[in-house]
């Protein structure tokens, strides 16, 4: 992997430095991820599978693929994913497509979301959120100025998007679809379509986000649970108000790494969606504060990079990789405090789910890529000022 | 597809973007902002309400009932104990196929299969499948490899001495609190304090772990101590047993009490029931009558109508009365003697129990001494033995004439047994009336004692020449003229009196011909350590006293004086001897066994020659169970020391041979060969 052919037309680049912060957030986030998926799945492991190391080592095994991808990345450079946009986004979509065949795709928890593979299993959900957003970094920017236009600019990647979501919501994964389309509005609202689109297509949406939630008993039930959990606490509610509780009595300082009781079965998952519950119960608020400095640390850094790419292929994609950790990170944050209904994103970085974290892992190579660039596009002085504001009206 | 590193197209809109860049860092950071503020609410604000929410579930308080404290004889031998035994549960949702596993179950432990599946099936996550289950039934269970069976201990009720006091000591229910007698007498005392401990448990249920070890004397109930002695409870319940045997009576009492101090030494009933196996056994069987039920006692009543008389000095020892030859009419009613007598003395009337004798007493005494004084000898009011539903027994005031004369001897009144027997203590005390008391002492596992019973007089009732006057002529009772010379003792003079009493018919409104016969014995007549009461209920051979109940005190009041050590009252007995039945033993010349009574070979040799005081000779008990083996020693005031089961097979010191008196014999048992 290490040898990888260099490209004959790559320029020499100057000694390449990678943000080391960046890299240091991510690498806790990871290690933080490994000690608490240990700690809140050791006794599931132990009575589902009779030993309580399953999870970490499978774990263990995807951190260390992920170190490799973003090794990888890091060495590849930003720049070739955009050749990558199509290939992915295409592979994308037929895992996307095969996943939904159901002798490819396995059920869990009464949804088709994994392949089954020898050794491990795939998440699609997770590799089309990565492609996504290659994908729209890579369009947008070679749109330009015609990004602002209705036709050129947003109808294409509003119908792919509706295409990817109409995919996911097969399995179901309410929670895929919703961070694929708030992809689609940040980058949409970073290259500059009209905000009066965006705003408009929400108004629009609403009525069919109501019908969606309104004519399934099971999203109803999640926004019912999410309203009032205590009320629910025995059936809907449950999960949240057990999150609630577990979060609630780690206190400032917590209960102790390992000590959690309400990993103890009265949690459901949690070491993969709740797994930030049993880190609030075992590590208090210390610990919740850590990790939000640590996602701070990532976006800070990771917005930081993306101003510093020097080409708004480069940007689109640094903001793009940063939303999908701070959006998922906060989601996941705010759903096991009750702030938001049950989504089913995971904490990423931290959650146990090999796919998701190679991936992650992956992208925040690409990340740290863009943090090595020499020079920021949009720090550069404009050369040709001829039609920067006629295209936009 | 363009090359965008060769195109590097300047940025038309890059200050924008780098402003939206911004915002929507601006928007994020306020969102993780959020998410941290929540934190801090939820963890630092709720922190107390959401920790004390999870708490309620997995901190569970898992009670662990308190070991029962055990019941003692006065010697310490137990007769009630607590013992753990394993008790099986399940979980039937962690059971694959609950037909399956309750037939599998049903089979192993013999129950039905059915009606296991029906209490599997009903329950969620916990099922009994057997309580108190036997040793052999959990290993088997075990076997069976089920998932989801837990075991438990649990204290289980033993009686040791199986029937032995039963009736006084009680039962418990498969709950192990006490149903009758003593165990629910002093449920709170024995029940201990059941301990409460926080242990965790998961959300299946599970028990994981409990707090600190626990001392088990912490959870242990108080023990009780009893003044009975089980050997005296074995003989009286024997000659009891038998008593009511032979008269194919429907029941018997029987007490014995040491008068100097008001202990009972011995409260037997009879029908018997095993508390160990209580479900076979009738409610009457459970029933403790002699200290429950209240009868008309009948003529033993009429000592304390003399006492009385003669305490008060309005007869003396030498007053003679006419006993009308048999009938004497009062009122429209006439009062019978079961033979005609004429002029006797107070010893006489006594000695034959005559009817109109002591009704002149009692005519003499008047109605008001004649209430005073049963009153004074305890009667009519409750002993507090600490039984529950004690009786009481009813005294009403004799308005006619017919009712002062029947009150007289024993009719138209009420008493229990035990209040029977603690007026002859009175009278064998030298007057002074003993509160009658069944538990000694009551202390819990750290020493602390939380009651105790002391002897305590309640009042001299008549005065210690009185007492001893009217003892001295009950001697005559036992006496070949009396009416229960079978009560007669080769060693010991016996002072007692009969009691023949008929029964009331609720039905006919009057006396119908059921009798209850008594008989209540002091001895030693001269320095009295037991009072012996003997009530047999009921009896169809004989309906005496004197002949029912008299051969049954003979028999207890022979073992207790060997038992309490207590010296003869003489060394040459009546004329009548008979061959003793041991042959090892030869009978020496003052050896002797009353004729009238056929009292087994077995506790009539309790009594052998008296050679030096202090040492007994050795019987031999070879060939003879056990039990009965024990008792011939224990009766010859000896302590056995038995090695095996089954029969006598050997025993040392030999047969014959003459020892110290409480020396050890050790018995060689041994089953069949």
């Amino acid at each position: 992997m290490k040898t990888a052919p260099p490209t004959a037309a790559a320029p020499a680049p100057p000694p390449v430095r990678f943000d080391p912060l960046l890299l240091c957030a991510v690498l806790g986030l990871v290690s933080l991820g490994l000690v608490m998926v240990y700690s809140a799945s050791a006794v599931l492991a132990q009575d589902k599978l009779g030993d309580s190391l399953y999870f970490l080592k499978r774990q263990l095994s995807a951190a260390g693929m992920g170190l490799v991808g973003m090794a990888v990345m890091m060495k590849l450079g930003w720049r070739r994913l955009a050749r990558l946009a199509y290939p992915l986004l295409l592979l994308a979509i037929v895992l996307l497509i095969a996943v939904a065949i159901p002798g490819i795709g396995t059920t869990a928890g009464g949804a088709r979301r994994w392949i089954r593979l020898p050794g491990f299993s795939l998440q699609p959900a997770e590799i089309a959120k990565f492609a996504w957003v290659v994908y729209l970094s890579y369009s947008l920017a070679k749109k330009r100025e015609k990004v602002a236009t209705f036709s050129i600019g947003f109808l294409p990647h509003l119908a792919l998007c509706g295409i990817l979501v109409l995919l996911c919501m097969l399995q179901p994964d309410f929670g895929s679809s919703v961070l694929l389309v708030f992809m689609l509005f940040v980058l949409l609202f970073a290259a500059g379509t009209k905000l009066s689109y965006l705003v408009g297509s929400v108004l629009l949406a609403l009525p069919m986000a109501y019908i969606a939630i309104a004519t399934s008993p099971y999203r109803m039930k999640r926004i019912l649970a999410f309203l009032d959990p205590w009320a629910h606490r025995h059936d809907v509610g449950y999960q949240v108000a057990e999150s609630l509780m577990s979060i609630g009595s780690g206190g400032v300082t917590g209960l102790g790494l390992g000590d959690g009781r309400q990993k103890l079965f009265f949690l459901p998952e949690a070491h993969t969606d709740f797994i930030f519950s049993i880190l609030g119960e075992e590590t208090g608020l210390i610990g919740v504060g850590l990790l939000v400095l640590l996602y701070g640390v990532v976006l800070w850094r990771g917005v930081r990079a993306s101003l510093a790419a020097g080409e708004t292929f480069g940007t689109y994609l640094g903001l793009g990789i940063t939303s999908i950790i701070a959006f998922q990170a906060t989601v996941n944050m705010s759903v096991a405090m009750g702030l938001l209904p049950t989504k089913g994103l995971t904490l990423p970085f931290v959650s146990y789910g090999g796919t998701s974290l190679v991936v992650l892992m992956g992208a925040a190579g690409v990340l740290l890529s863009l943090s090595a660039s020499a020079q920021g596009a949009v720090n550069r002085p404009v050369r040709t000022g001829s039609d920067v504001r006629g295209v936009t009206a | 597809m363009r090359d965008f590193k060769a195109a590097r197209a300047p940025e038309p809109n890059a200050k924008w973007l780098k402003l939206r860049v911004q915002l929507l860092f601006g928007l994020f950071l306020t969102l993780l902002g959020t998410a941290f503020a929540r934190a801090v609410f939820l963890q630092v604000f709720e922190q107390e309400k959401l920790r004390g929410l999870a708490q309620d579930q997995y901190v569970r308080q898992i009670e662990i009932p308190a070991r029962r404290g055990d019941i003692f004889d006065r010697r310490g031998t137990p007769l009630a104990q607590s013992v753990e035994v394993d008790s099986i549960w399940v979980d039937p949702s962690l059971l694959p196929d609950v037909r399956a596993a309750s037939r599998a179950m049903a089979r192993v432990l013999k129950v039905d299969a059915d009606e296991l599946f029906g209490r599997l099936t009903r329950a969620k996550r916990f099922a009994w499948v057997k309580r108190q289950a036997k040793p052999q039934d959990v290993d088997a269970i075990k076997e069976l490899g089920l998932p989801g069976l837990g075991f438990t201990k649990e204290p289980k009720r033993f009686y040791p001495q199986r029937e032995l006091a039963a009736h006084v000591v009680g039962l418990v229910g498969t709950d192990g609190h006490g149903l009758e007698g003593l165990e629910l007498a002093f449920e709170d005392e024995l029940s201990g304090q059941n301990s409460r401990l926080s242990g965790f448990r998961d959300a299946k249920g599970r028990k994981l772990l409990v707090q600190g070890a626990l001392d088990p004397l912490e959870r242990q109930g108080a023990s009780v101590t009893l003044t009975l002695d089980r050997h005296l409870q074995y003989v009286a319940e024997k000659a009891l047993a038998k008593a009511v045997e032979e008269s194919r009576a429907v029941a018997g009492t029987a007490v014995v009490l040491d008068p100097r101090t008001g202990e009972l030494l011995a409260l037997a009933n009879n029908p018997r029931f095993n508390p160990n196996a209580p479900e076979g056994g009738d409610r009457g069987a459970i029933r403790n009558r002699a200290a429950l039920d209240t009868f008309e006692p009948g003529s033993t009543m009429k000592s304390f109508v003399m006492a009385a008389a003669l305490d008060q000095k309005l007869i003396t020892a030498d007053s003679t009365f006419f006993c009308e030859n048999g009938a004497w009419p009062v009122g429209r009613h006439t009062i019978n003697d079961t033979h005609p007598h004429g002029n006797m003395n107070i010893e006489g009337i006594l000695q034959v129990s005559s009817n109109i004798g002591t009704a002149k007493v009692a005519n003499v005494l008047g109605r008001e001494r004649l209430v005073a004084a049963y009153h004074a000898f305890g009667f009519a009011e409750r002993t507090g033995l600490a039984l529950p539903g004690e009786g009481r027994g009813v005294i009403p005031f004799p308005k006619a004439d017919v009712a002062l004369a029947t009150q007289s001897f024993g009719q138209g009144m009420t008493a229990t047994a035990v209040q029977v027997a603690a007026g002859y203590g009175a009278l064998a005390n030298d007057g002074v009336l003993m509160r009658p008391y069944l538990v000694s002492k009551v202390v819990d596992p750290d020493g602390v004692v939380l009651l105790e019973n002391q002897p305590t007089e309640l009042r001299r009732v008549v005065s210690a020449k009185t007492a001893r006057q009217v003892v001295g002529m009950l001697e005559s009772v036992v006496t070949k003229g009396g009416t229960a010379p079978r009560a007669a003792m080769a060693e010991y003079r016996v002072a007692g009196k009969t009691g023949t009493a008929q029964k009331a018919d609720p039905v006919a409104r009057g006396y119908s011909d059921k009798r209850i016969a008594s008989f209540v014995g002091v001895v030693p007549a001269e320095a009295p350590r037991a009072v012996i009461l003997v009530v047999v209920d009921e009896p169809k051979t004989d309906v005496y006293g004197g002949l029912v109940a008299a051969p049954a005190f003979k028999e207890i009041a022979t073992a207790a004086m060997a038992h309490l050590a207590v010296p003869p009252s003489r060394t040459v007995a009546p004329p009548e001897g008979v061959a003793a039945a041991v042959p090892l033993a030869p009978p020496p010349a003052s050896k002797a066994s009353a004729k009238a009574a056929p009292i087994k070979a077995a506790l009539a040799e309790a009594v052998t020659e008296t050679p030096e005081p202090g040492t007994v000779r050795v019987p031999d008990v070879q060939g003879q169970a056990g039990r009965d083996a024990v008792v011939q020693l224990l009766a010859a005031a000896l302590e056995p020391q038995v090695l095996g089961s089954g029969r006598v097979v050997s025993q040392t010191p030999a047969a014959g041979s003459m020892v110290e008196k409480g020396a050890r014999v050790t018995l060689e048992l041994a089953t069949r060969q």
